[in-house]
Parts: structure tokens; sequence; C-alpha cells
């Protein structure tokens, strides 16, 4: 399944999939969430990113995935400066990035084909011509037989191979992961990481994870970039913030 | 697999059906609609009243001669039907000035002292200006001592208040469309936040603006033709049953709105659900594409 799929979009060579410039973040008018981040993700890089709940690391990739904007810096993605492109070149830039939320979020009314469709459905492709497509992807993550239930119907497993299977069907050249082994045992945890890890070696999409689960950083031994306190605590590759 | 299948090519709408919600904001705008659409045929109706009502005093005169007997009365006729202009003069007599004056001495007859003056009924041919100056001067120039009345006072009178029968219905009908559209546009927005867990996912996978507001769109705008439809059929009722009971109304009915459902009543009927779901349809797109662009 994975060399089978193509990847549709391209990258100056040069630029980092993500690149943070003295970035900030506050709600409202509380302290900062995030304070002063810089730090860039290489293309086809795989990281963890990791901190104690509260640390900041939902909002980080809410940055990366453009649901907020900083307070303070700049969010490059693929070298774009995000501050300055209009909603429709956001839009587009949000095609390139794959997410799979903590909490899953696929649409209650539709199939797990359908959700699993949405992001072609969004680029108006037509439903026949991406149909054979979507349901592979389904039997790829295991779920063949599943196609046509309803998310109240499904496991909580089930339901996130569907949230990820949403997440790569547009062949993102970022895919990011927000604490995805949470809601599965340690083996489909591990099955999930592998899964993303053939996807990076493969197709050299940047893959981003959040997680606080140790066990799974240290047997990927990927680098890993650590949040405290809103600033990068420590790292194997990234280098302090502080 | 289950018995439901993809293999019909059809696809799950993107938003879920419709809830309590619109089934009150459906109902609201129905009877906007009615309300519109009796509002222009309103408005329409007007027009074909002050119609109605003119024709039947322009183009025709009256003439009052002070103190005159019979001969004179004749010679009066006369002169007015050698006129240039005059189609027709005719002398009404006695007989026919009382049952003129029925409606308030009833059918019992008159005093019989009562002085009735001596009136020519006069018709004037459709190229005609204003002939009340030349009848007045000929009948003067003849020794004739007569007033003459062109109706022109009441007919005057009578487009006036139309005219604001007019205003009143057209104001009407632009408060009620633009009443519709506030309610829509709050509906949608309302719709929209109760919805924005499926605008966010939609928003995240690289949903453009236009391609999320489409779906609200879509779905306003059937609300407002099958609104508008209820509407716009709910007025032809009532307007079929004016149209009988004006039918039913006597020897006096012309006083009544001619509301005939010609063919300009049927096409304001027929588009008064286009019109509501493009309203709709409008005001949901302003109103997504406002909101989202509060956001990121």
């Amino acid at each position: 399944m994975i060399t089978a799929m193509s990847r549709q979009n391209s990258n100056s060579l040069d630029a980092p999939s993500v690149r943070f410039d003295r970035v900030s973040l506050r709600y409202a008018s509380a302290e900062d969430v995030l304070s002063d981040l810089s730090f860039e993700l290489k293309q086809g890089s795989f990281t963890f990113l990791t901190g104690a709940s509260g640390a900041g690391k939902t909002s980080l990739l809410k940055l990366i995935y453009l649901a907020l904007r900083p307070s303070n810096g700049e969010v490059y993605l693929f070298g774009q400066r995000t501050s300055t492109l209009k909603r429709t070149q956001l839009s587009a830039l949000r095609r390139r990035i794959g997410v799979v939320f903590q909490e899953f979020r696929l649409l209650d009314h539709l199939t797990a084909y359908e959700n699993a469709a949405l992001p072609l459905r969004v680029m108006g492709r037509k439903e026949k011509e991406y149909r054979p497509d979507v349901e592979e992807l389904l039997r790829w993550v295991g779920l063949g037989e599943r196609l046509n239930a309803y998310p109240a119907t499904l496991s909580g497993g089930e339901q996130q191979r569907v949230a990820i299977a949403r997440a790569l069907v547009g062949k993102p050249d970022l895919l990011i992961a927000d604490e995805p082994t949470g809601n599965v045992d340690p083996e489909m945890g591990m099955r999930l990481m592998r899964l993303f890890y053939e996807l990076n070696k493969r197709l050299g999409a940047s893959i981003i994870i959040a997680t606080h689960d140790q066990n799974i950083i240290e047997k990927l031994d990927q680098p890993v970039l650590r949040l405290q306190h809103g600033l990068i605590a420590r790292d194997n590759e990234f280098g302090a913030a502080s | 697999m289950s018995k439901r299948s993809h293999q019909t090519n059809r696809e799950s709408p993107l938003l879920p059906q419709s809830d309590a919600r619109e089934a009150a904001l459906f109902f609201v705008v129905a009877a906007l609609c009615f309300l519109a659409a009796l509002a222009a045929l309103t408005a329409r109706a007007s027009y074909g009243a002050a119609a109605g009502w003119t024709a039947e005093v322009e183009g025709e005169l009256t003439v009052r001669l002070r103190s005159a007997n019979s001969r004179t009365a004749k010679d009066a006729t006369d002169l007015i039907s050698a006129m240039d202009s005059v189609a027709s003069a005719r002398l009404i007599d006695r007989e026919e000035a009382a049952a003129l004056l029925t409606p308030w001495f009833g059918t019992d007859g008159l005093p019989a002292g009562l002085p009735l003056p001596v009136l020519i009924e006069v018709t004037a041919t459709p190229e005609a200006g204003n002939l009340a100056p030349d009848i007045q001067r000929g009948l003067a120039e003849a020794g004739i001592t007569a007033t003459v009345d062109d109706h022109s006072s009441w007919a005057g009178d009578v487009r006036s208040a139309l005219g604001s029968v007019r205003l009143a219905a057209f104001g009407a009908v632009l408060l009620l469309v633009a009443t519709a559209i506030a309610v829509i546009a709050f509906a949608t927005h309302a719709a929209l936040l109760a919805r924005r867990d499926i605008v966010d996912v939609l928003h995240l996978t690289g949903a453009e603006d236009g391609f999320i507001a489409s779906l609200f769109e879509r779905r306003f705008w059937l609300l407002g033709l099958q609104a508008g439809s209820i509407g716009a059929l709910s007025a032809l009722g009532l307007a079929a049953l004016l149209v009988f009971a004006t039918g039913q109304g006597g020897e006096r009915s012309w006083l009544l709105p001619r509301l005939s459902l010609d063919f300009w009543d049927i096409f304001i009927l027929l588009c008064t659900p286009i019109l509501a779901g493009f309203a709709a349809r409008g005001a949901a797109r302003l109103t997504v594409i406002r909101t989202l662009a509060g956001t990121v």
C-alpha cells in the first residue's frame, strides 16, 4: 500500500518542513503557553514531541497544523512564512498536512469510509476515482470489514485507525499525531508506531508524534523535542532554548 | 459489509440532516414568505383598484344646470352633444337622479319638495383633452349657467390614497424580506456554532471558506425554496378566497381591491420561493464567510 502511494507535493529541497522562529503563544491574558521557541524539522524527519501534561505539546502542534496563530514570532511551513499567507493559501497548506487528533474528531454522521475520504472530498476529487484508494487504505489499517460502520459503533482503536487513514489519504508531506497511542493497548500502540515509521521511511513524509509514552520513544530511538513549561527543555537534536 | 454500500456512488451530506431548530426556522420563513407574497399581491391589487375606481370617472363629466327648465336642459344637452371631443351627452331625468340617491333616502322615493339639480352626463372621446372649460364656455355663451365637474378631484384623491397603499405594501415587502434575511442569518450563525466541530474538521483538512459556506448555502437554499413554496401556496389560497369573496360582494364589489390572480399575480407567487431561496442562500453564505474570517 505504501509503495503504491506517490507523493503529491514537492518541496524545495533545502526548506525544512517546519521552522519556528522565536515563537510564543499565549491564550487571552494568561501567561505564555509557549515561550520564544526556535527550532526546525527537516523534510523527511521523524520527531517525537514529549513533555508533561500542560507542557504545551498540543498547543505547539496546533501552531504547526495552523489551528492557531502565534502571539509572537514566525512559523514557517515548507519554507513559507505562514503569517503572510492568504486564507486560500493557508487552506492549500493544510492539505499538505495530515493530522491525527488526540480525540480523533471523526464526524459521527459519516461512515468510516466517508470519514477517511473526507480530505479528498474537500479537495474536490470524484468519489468513483478515489474509492479504490480509500478502501485499500482502510484495509491496510485493518478496517476492510468496517468500511460502512459509523464511529459510534467502532472501538477506540478502530476510530483511531480511521483517523489515521483520514490523515494519510491525502498523501501529506507532514503528518502530525497527537497522543496516537493514548487510546489503544500497548501492542496496537507499537503497531501504529511501526506504521508511522514505515510511512516516514518509504514516503519521506515528515512525522511529528506527540506522546508521553517513554517506552515507545526509547524503542524507536528517534529525535525527541521535549517541552517543559512552554520551553524546549532537552532533546537529542534541537538544542535547548535556554 | 453492511447492506449500506458505496456502490451507489451517493455521498452522505457533510452536514447532518436538519434538526428541530431548522423546523422552527422553516415555519418562520414560510410565514414571512406568505406575508411578503400577500403584501406584493396587495400592492399589485392597488393598481387594479386604482384603474377600476378611476376608470369609472375618468373620461366622464357631469354638468349641473342651475334652475333650468326642461327646455333649457334639452338645449344644453344638444349644445354639448354637438361639441368636438364629446362622444355623448345624456340628460339624467328625475327618476334616474332619485335612483342615485337611493342609498341615502331608501327605495320609498324622494320627499316631494326636494329640489334636484338638472344633470347631464357627458362622455368624452378617448382623445379628448381637458373638456370642462370648453363646455363651461359654450354654455355660458348660450346664456346657460352651469357647473362642470370633471371628477378630477375624486380621481386625484383615489390615486393619492392608492399610492399610499402601494407605498405601504412595498415597504411591507421590503421589511419582510429584510426580516427573513436577518432570521436566516441568525439561524445560519446558530447552525454554524452547533456544527462547529464539523466546520473545524473541514477547515483543518484544508477546506476553503467557500467550500464550507457552500454546504450551508445548499442547505438554506433548499429551505428557502421549500418554505417559500409553502408561503406562496398559502398566499395563493388566501388570494383565491378573496377573489371569490370579491365576486360575491354585490353591487359595490368594484370598491374592493381587485385580486384577479392574473399573469403578474401568478408570476409574483412563482417568484416568491425562488427569491426566498436566493435570499436564504445569500444570507447563509455571508454569515459563514464572515464568521470563518474571524478564525485562523
